[in-house]
């Protein structure tokens, strides 16, 4: 897959306007009870949600677990929700949440398990066994993971989601408010440090 | 209403994290069959619903034959546990025997989606210890639903397993 900057930062915008629209079409279909309508919202937040849940290291099996718990639990909730921001911060809330309770009943049980699971987290999943097209994407991929795990889980994000509800979704990571802005700026801004001191990566 | 802190993004940075998407999605994507698995399992005409968390989902047996494989899957929520075993049956169907507690005398619902198919449903009674059979089902998708009691209450719901 490729891109060119400007294609990208403009496509971004496009899709992140069309994304929250159709988005808060669901959602106030859904809550008058329309619960198919729900299709379009799952196909829209699951990549998102598995990074979510694959970012606390769990397996696949046990992150596909959790993310049909996320959406099921969120039926109940629905008449709570009144945004598609509100409705993605709290899908990434639940997620997390359900990960970290699969992850402490996998440690309860073996601890030997969940070093395993920590240490393949940490390498980033697959990261070796698939083979990418494009170097330039292997190279980002190895600085990604030498970023600390808050930036990592901020930044894994901030990628998913539109522009205008991420600072919601910072919020679902449990971080102050005021501290979102300046941690992605800080991330970010460390990530693009070390890609451009490579000589093997070049700027798009 | 943009946030004071949210310094704007130049096209580097832009194009740093949709690489970093696109990279992530390609080296670690979701499960093909998600989407259908999370579909199928919302997909449910009452949303006053108690999600019953899977626990352990274990095979037991000697593996020689298939007949003698039991496959034991246990669900719990705050206000019950269920368990279910699953033996398999000549011609490819499949007998489950289930039980929850607290026991009682519940209606209980096995939603079934097999490959290209429509979802059909089966009613059975709980009996007074809340063991249940469903017989010769086909495999599938499968979702049980331990509907309330007399006096009321949520639907006790299971996510979706692989039969």
């Amino acid at each position: 897959m490729s891109f060119v900057a400007g294609d990208a930062a403009m496509s971004a915008e496009t899709v992140s306007t069309d994304r929250a629209a159709r988005l808060a079409r669901c959602l106030e279909r859904a809550r008058e009870g329309e619960l198919s309508t729900l299709d379009e919202a799952v196909r829209e937040l699951n990549p998102l949600l598995w990074q979510v849940a694959r970012a606390q290291g769990l397996p696949t099996e046990e992150a596909s677990d959790v993310v049909q718990t996320a959406w099921l639990e969120l039926l109940r909730h629905l008449r709570t929700i009144r945004s598609p921001q509100a409705l993605t911060a709290w899908l990434v809330t639940t997620t997390r949440r359900e990960a970290w309770r699969v992850r402490a009943r996998s440690r309860a049980q073996a601890h030997e398990v969940v070093d395993s699971l920590e240490s393949r987290a940490d390498d980033g999943p697959g990261l070796d066994e698939l083979l990418l097209t494009e170097e330039r994407n292997r190279v980002l991929l190895r600085h990604f993971h030498r970023l600390s795990e808050q930036c990592r889980e901020l930044l894994g994000i901030v990628a998913e989601v539109d522009r205008p509800d991420y600072s919601v979704v910072a919020e679902a990571l449990g971080m102050p408010r005021g501290s979102i802005g300046p941690t992605r700026g800080r991330c970010l801004a460390k990530l693009r440090e070390m890609l451009l001191a490579d000589p093997q990566w070049s700027p798009p | 209403m943009t946030d004071a802190f949210d310094q704007p993004l130049d096209d580097v940075d832009v194009a740093i994290l949709e690489q970093l998407r696109v990279a992530r999605r390609a080296v670690d994507p979701p499960p093909a069959e998600l989407d259908d698995r999370v579909r199928f399992a919302i997909a449910l005409t009452d949303v006053e619903i108690e999600v019953a968390r899977l626990q352990e989902d274990v095979l037991v047996g000697s593996g020689a034959r298939a007949t003698e494989r039991t496959r034991t899957v246990t669900f719990d929520c705050d206000r019950m546990t269920i368990m279910i075993s699953v033996v398999d049956l000549p011609e490819g169907l499949l007998r489950l025997d289930g039980w929850f507690a607290p026991p009682d005398r519940r209606r209980v619902e096995l939603r079934l989606a097999s490959a290209g198919s429509a979802p059909v449903s089966w009613d059975v009674m709980a009996d007074e210890d809340g063991r249940f059979v469903f017989q010769g089902i086909g495999r599938g998708l499968a979702q049980l639903l331990v509907h309330h009691a007399q006096d009321g209450g949520a639907t006790v719901v299971t996510p979706s397993i692989v039969l």
